[in-house]
C-alpha cells in the first residue's frame, strides 16, 4: 500500500515538474515521462501482487483508501493506459500545441490519473465522492484545452452538466444507503459498513439501484445518457481522448460492480439484471450504428466506446442475473467476461485514439472522407491501428475476441439453465449484430484512412510525423496481442476478481475459476494454430510467387485509364447501404443531388431529447432570474435568510427530541 | 480429435471445389444448356495457380495477405466442426464464437484487400459484403442459439454431434427451421442467387466477385478455393442439423456428409434456376426473414 501511495505521489510530482519546467522543452518532457513511468510501475506493483495471489479474501487494508481484487484489476488497466497515453502526450503536445503550455496539460493529466486511482481505491463514501469530483473537474479542464473553438466549449459544457447530474445521483445514492443503516456514519462511512444491508424500509434497494444506474450510467456513457461522450472525447487532445475513453468511463463500470459487491450477500432483484442486459443491448447496437454514420474519426471512435460499454454491460447483466437467479457459475462467467472486456477495451480503444491522433496530426483534419493512403506514409502507426481494429471487432487471435467469447458464452449458457433466465440467451442476436456492424465500421475506417489513394496531399508530407508517437501505440498493441494469445493467464485472474465481487465463496463452491477458464488454453491453441496455418499457406503462396515476377499496374477500373482519387468509394458511400437499411434509427440523413452525395449525422438522443429538455429547463430557470439582482445587499439578505432558516431547523429538531 | 475427423476434413478439402461445379451444372441442365464440366473449378484453380500476378500500385501488403488469410481462416473454422458426425479437431466451450469469428476475420481481410486498391467498384462490393454480413451474422448466431437450447451443449461438437442425435426426434420442427435459415445464410455467404449472381458480367451488379477484381493468378485461386470451402463448410452445418450422424459410425457418417453436400449443391442450383436475383435493397429483408426463422426455432425451444 505504501508503494501505491508513493507511486501516485511520484506521478503527481512528475506533473508538477512538467509544469514548473515549462519552456525547457526536452528536459520537461523527459522528467515527466520518467516520473510517470516510475510512479506508474511503483503504484501498479501492489495491485499486480494482489492479482497474482488471486485470493479473493485478500485485500490490502487501509483507512480511507485500500485495495481489493476489484480495485486492483481496474488500477492495473488505469496505470497501463495512463502511462502509455501520458508518454504519448509529450511528443504529441509538442507537435499539436506548440504554442500552448504543455506543462499545465501534463499537470492536469496527472491529477486526473491520480483521482481515477482514488476512485478505484477509495474505501469510504467520502473519499470516493471526493475523488469522483476531482476526476470530473480535471477531465473537464482537459476537454477544454482547445477552448478557443466553439464546438469544444459546447462539448465541454454538455459534459459538465451531465457529469454533475451523475455526481448528484451518486450523492443521493450514498445518502439513501448510509441514511438507512443506523450508525452508518454518513460521509465517513467505510464501504464495509454499507455491505450486506438488507432490503427494507430503512434500505430502499430499488431507489439505490436506480440511482446507481443513473449516476454510474451517465459516467459510463450508457444509451440514452451517452450523448455527452462523443463530443467530449472528440474535443480533447488525442492522448486525453484515449485516457477518457480507455479508462475514465470505466469508473462507471467499476461503480456498478462495486454496488453489486456491496450488496452481497443480498442478491439484487432480477429486474436490475434484466435492465442491465437491456441497456447493454441498446448501447451496443445503437452505439455501433451511430459510429458507422460518423464522418469524424474521433467521434466515430467515441461512439464505439458507447458500443463497448454496452458489451461490458451485457456481461454485467449476465452476472447480475446469475446472482438474482442463484446461478453462481453463470454469475462468475458474466462478471469475469465484463472485467476482461473492460481491460481489453481500455487497451484497444486507447491504442486506436493514439493512432487517430497521429493521423489527425499529419493530415490536419478529422474528416475521414478527406483522408486516404496513410499506410504508406505511416506504416507503423497503420499496423498498430490495424491490430486495434481487429481487436475492437472481436476477431481472433486478438484480445477483443477473448472477452466477446466469454460474454457470448455467458449469454448462451443461460439457455442451458431452467427458468426465466433462459430468455437472456436471445440477447446473442444483439451481440452478433454488434460484432458484424463493428466489422463494417472498422473496415470503413481503416480502409478509408490508410488504404487507397490519398484524398488530399497530406500523406505525402506525413512521413515521419508519427516519430516518437509510435512506441506507446505499439506497447498497447503488444498488450492487445498478449491478452489475445495468452488468455489462460488473464482469464483466471479475471475470474478471481469476479469471485471477489460475488463474495468470494462462489469461486470455491462451484470450482468457479477453473470453469470460467475452461477453454482458454484451447483458445490460445487455436490462436497459435491460426498463426501457423497462416504462415504455412503464406509460405506455399510465397514459394509459388517467387518463381514468377509480379507485375505492377494500375487498379482495374473497367479499362478506364485515368483513375483519380476522387473516384474511390468514400466512407459515407461505404456505410450508405447499412444506413439505408436501418433507416431513422441511425439518426443520419442522406442528402444526394446530381453530382453530390452527403450524409448528415445527428445524435438522435441529444437532438431530439437532450437539447429540447435543456431548452425547457432554461426557460423555467429564467423565471427565477429575478432573484439574481446582481446587488450585493440582496445576496447578504439571502445569506442571512438561509442562516435563520437553518437555525429554525436546528431548533425544531432539538426541541422535538 | 480423432483419425476419422481428420480424414473427414481432408475429404472436405478435396471435395469442396466440386460443389460450385454441381450447382452450375444443375442450373445449366434446368435451363436447357449443356454447361461447364462439373470439375471446372479444379481446372480453373490449376490454371490460375500457374499464372503470374499483377498488383495495383496503390496496394500495400494487406492486399497480398488477404487471400492467404481468407484460406487460413476458413480452413481453421473447419477444424471446429464435427465433420465425421461426432468429434471436431479442436473443441472448447463456446467454440461456435470462434467459428463465426474466423469467418469474420477472413471477411475482414478480403474487404480490406478490396479497399486497398482504391477502386470504386471494389469499394462498392466491399460495402455490399459487410452490409449483407451484418444481417447474416445474427441469423447464424440464432441458429447456434437454437442448437445450444436443444442440446444444452456449448461445443459445436456437441451441438451437431452426439447430444444432438440424442434429442433429435423431439426437436425436429425447430431443426427444420434452423436448417432453412442456415440454407438462406449459405446462399448469402457464398454469393448465390437470389442474393448475388456468380455469373453476372456487370461489375455494378456484383457483390463478391467485384471485391476480387484486382486479384489475379494464385491469389485469385486461393480466393476461389476459400469460397468453395466456405460453401462446403456451411453445407456441412445444414447436413449435420438435418441428419443426426453421430450414431451411424464414422464411414457411413462421412458418406452421408458427402451425399448431403452434393444434395445441398443441387438444391442451390435449382434455386438459382427458378429464382431471379433480388433487388439489392431487398436482400436485407431476406436475411432478416432467415434470422426470424431461426428466432422461431429458439422460441419453440424456449417454451
Amino acid at each position: 500500500m505504501s508503494f501505491f501511495g508513493a507511486g501516485l505521489a511520484l506521478i503527481l510530482l512528475a506533473g508538477l515538474s512538467a509544469f514548473l519546467l515549462e519552456g525547457h522543452g526536452r528536459l520537461a518532457g523527459g522528467v515527466f515521462a520518467t516520473g510517470l513511468v516510475g510512479g506508474g510501475v511503483l503504484a501498479a506493483w501492489p495491485a499486480l501482487g494482489l492479482l497474482g495471489t488471486m485470493d479473493s479474501s485478500l485485500s490490502v487494508a487501509g483507512g480511507a483508501f485500500g485495495m481489493d481484487l476489484l480495485s486492483a484489476w481496474f488500477l492495473v488497466l488505469l496505470l497501463v493506459v495512463g502511462m502509455a497515453t501520458g508518454i504519448y502526450g509529450v511528443p504529441y503536445l509538442a507537435k499539436a500545441h506548440p504554442h500552448r503550455g504543455a506543462g499545465r496539460i501534463h499537470l492536469v493529466f496527472t491529477i486526473l490519473l491520480v483521482s481515477v486511482a482514488g476512485v478505484f481505491a477509495a474505501r469510504t463514501v467520502g473519499t470516493f465522492l471526493a475523488s469522483w469530483e476531482v476526476m470530473a473537474i480535471s477531465a473537464y479542464l482537459l476537454i477544454m484545452v482547445d477552448h478557443d473553438q466553439a464546438p469544444v466549449r459546447r462539448a465541454g459544457f454538455i459534459y459538465l452538466v451531465l457529469t454533475h447530474t451523475s455526481t448528484l445521483a451518486l450523492v443521493a445514492m450514498f445518502a439513501a444507503w448510509t441514511g438507512g443503516e443506523a450508525g452508518g456514519g454518513g460521509w465517513t462511512a467505510p464501504f464495509d459498513h454499507l455491505a450486506g444491508a438488507s432490503d427494507g424500509p430503512l434500505f430502499p434497494m430499488t431507489l439505490i439501484l436506480l440511482l446507481a444506474l443513473g449516476g454510474f450510467g451517465i459516467k459510463a456513457g450508457i444509451v440514452p445518457v451517452h450523448f455527452w461522450l462523443p463530443g467530449a472525447h472528440a474535443a480533447a487532445p488525442s492522448h486525453v481522448s484515449a485516457f477518457l475513453s480507455g479508462v475514465m468511463i470505466k469508473s462507471g463500470i467499476y461503480g456498478l460492480l462495486r454496488v453489486l459487491m456491496l450488496l452481497h450477500p443480498v442478491p439484487p432483484p432480477a429486474w436490475w439484471g434484466w435492465t442491465l442486459l437491456a441497456l447493454g443491448l441498446g448501447s451496443a447496437v445503437l452505439g455501433v450504428l451511430w459510429a458507422l454514420a460518423q464522418h469524424d474519426i474521433k467521434r466515430l471512435l467515441a461512439y464505439h466506446s458507447v458500443e463497448n460499454i454496452g458489451i461490458i454491460l451485457l456481461g454485467l447483466g449476465v452476472g447480475a442475473l446469475g446472482v438474482a437467479y442463484h446461478q453462481p457459475a453463470l454469475a462468475l462467467l458474466g462478471v469475469a467476461g465484463a472485467l476482461v472486456h473492460t481491460l481489453n477495451h481500455a487497451l484497444f480503444k486507447s491504442l486506436l485514439f493514439l493512432g487517430a491522433g497521429a493521423v489527425v496530426l499529419a493530415a490536419g483534419t478529422r474528416q475521414i472522407d478527406r483522408l486516404g493512403g496513410f499506410a504508406r506514409a505511416m506504416p507503423l502507426t497503420a499496423s498498430a491501428f490495424l491490430v486495434g481494429s481487429l481487436a475492437i471487432v472481436g476477431l481472433p487471435p486478438l484480445n477483443g475476441f477473448v472477452s466477446e467469447w466469454m460474454i457470448f458464452r455467458g449469454l448462451l449458457e443461460t439457455g442451458t439453465l431452467p427458468g426465466a433466465v433462459r430468455i437472456a440467451s436471445l440477447a446473442v442476436v444483439g451481440l452478433a449484430l454488434t460484432g458484424a456492424l463493428a466489422l463494417a465500421c472498422f473496415t470503413k475506417l481503416y480502409g478509408t484512412v490508410f488504404h487507397g489513394m490519398p484524398r488530399s496531399g497530406a500523406p505525402g508530407m506525413a512521413r515521419g510525423v508519427d516519430a516518437g508517437l509510435i512506441w506507446p501505440q505499439w506497447a498497447l498493441a503488444t498488450a492487445c496481442i498478449g491478452v489475445g494469445v495468452l488468455p489462460f493467464v488473464v482469464v483466471p485472474v479475471a475470474a478471481g476478481a469476479a469471485g471477489a465481487v460475488l463474495g468470494g465463496t462462489v469461486t470455491r463452491s462451484v470450482g468457479g475459476i477453473d470453469r470460467v477458464a475452461e477453454g482458454s488454453t484451447a483458445v490460445a491453441g487455436a490462436a497459435l494454430g491460426l498463426v501457423l496455418v497462416l504462415a504455412l499457406i503464406g509460405w506455399i503462396r510465397w514459394r509459388r510467387g517467387s518463381r514468377k515476377a509480379a507485375r505492377v499496374g494500375d487498379t482495374w477500373a473497367c479499362a478506364y485509364p485515368r483513375v483519380t482519387s476522387r473516384m474511390q468509394y468514400g466512407a459515407s458511400s461505404y456505410a450508405a447501404g447499412l444506413m439505408a437499411a436501418f433507416g431513422p434509427m441511425t439518426g443520419s440523413r442522406v442528402v444526394s443531388h446530381a453530382g453530390s452525395f452527403h450524409v448528415q449525422v445527428a445524435d438522435p438522443v441529444l437532438d431530439t431529447v437532450g437539447l429540447p429538455v435543456w431548452e425547457r429547463v432554461s426557460q423555467a430557470a429564467a423565471r427565477l432570474r429575478f432573484l439574481q439582482t446582481g446587488r450585493l445587499r440582496w445576496y447578504l439578505i439571502y445569506l442571512i435568510l438561509s442562516l435563520v432558516a437553518l437555525l429554525l431547523y436546528l431548533w425544531s429538531v432539538t426541541t422535538t427530541q | 480429435m480423432s483419425v476419422s475427423s481428420l480424414l473427414s476434413l481432408l475429404v472436405l478439402l478435396a471435395l469442396a471445389p466440386v460443389l460450385p461445379g454441381i450447382a452450375n451444372r444443375v442450373k445449366s441442365a434446368l435451363t436447357g444448356r449443356r454447361g461447364a464440366p462439373i470439375l471446372q473449378l479444379y481446372f480453373d484453380l490449376a490454371k490460375l495457380w500457374r499464372r503470374g500476378v499483377v498488383y495495383s500500385r496503390t496496394t500495400t501488403v494487406i492486399f497480398r495477405l488477404a487471400p492467404v488469410a481468407l484460406v487460413a481462416t476458413t480452413l481453421l473454422a473447419a477444424w471446429l466442426v464435427p465433420l465425421d458426425g461426432t468429434t471436431s479437431l479442436v473443441t472448447f466451450p463456446g467454440d461456435l464464437v470462434a467459428f463465426a469469428g474466423l469467418l469474420a476475420l477472413g471477411r475482414f481481410a478480403l474487404v480490406l484487400g478490396a479497399l486497398d486498391t482504391g477502386s470504386s467498384f471494389e469499394g462498392m462490393g466491399a460495402s455490399r459484403e459487410v452490409t449483407l454480413a451484418s444481417f447474416a451474422e445474427p441469423g447464424l448466431f440464432l441458429c447456434f442459439t437454437a442448437l445450444v437450447l436443444a442440446t444444452g451443449d456449448l461445443h459445436l461438437e456437441g451441438m451437431l454431434g452426439r447430444p444432438l442425435a440424442a434429442v433429435w426426434p423431439a426437436v425436429v420442427p425447430s431443426l427444420l427451421l434452423v436448417a432453412t435459415s442456415l440454407f438462406i445464410i449459405t446462399l448469402a455467404e457464398t454469393s448465390r442467387v437470389p442474393v448475388d449472381d456468380p455469373l453476372t458480367h456487370l461489375e455494378l451488379t456484383m457483390i463478391h466477385e467485384v471485391m476480387v477484381l484486382d486479384h489475379s493468378g494464385p491469389d485469385l485461386a486461393l480466393i476461389l478455393y476459400a469460397a468453395a470451402l466456405k460453401m462446403a463448410l456451411l453445407g456441412s452445418l445444414i447436413v449435420s442439423v438435418l441428419v443426426p450422424r453421430a450414431t451411424l459410425g464414422a464411414p457411413v457418417a462421412l458418406g452421408v456428409l458427402v451425399g448431403g453436400l452434393l444434395l445441398v449443391a443441387t438444391v442451390i442450383g435449382v434455386v438459382e434456376s427458378v429464382m431471379a436475383r433480388l433487388r439489392m435493397n431487398r436482400i436485407p429483408q431476406l436475411l432478416v426473414a432467415a434470422a426470424a426463422l431461426a428466432g422461431f426455432a429458439v422460441i419453440l425451444l424456449l417454451r
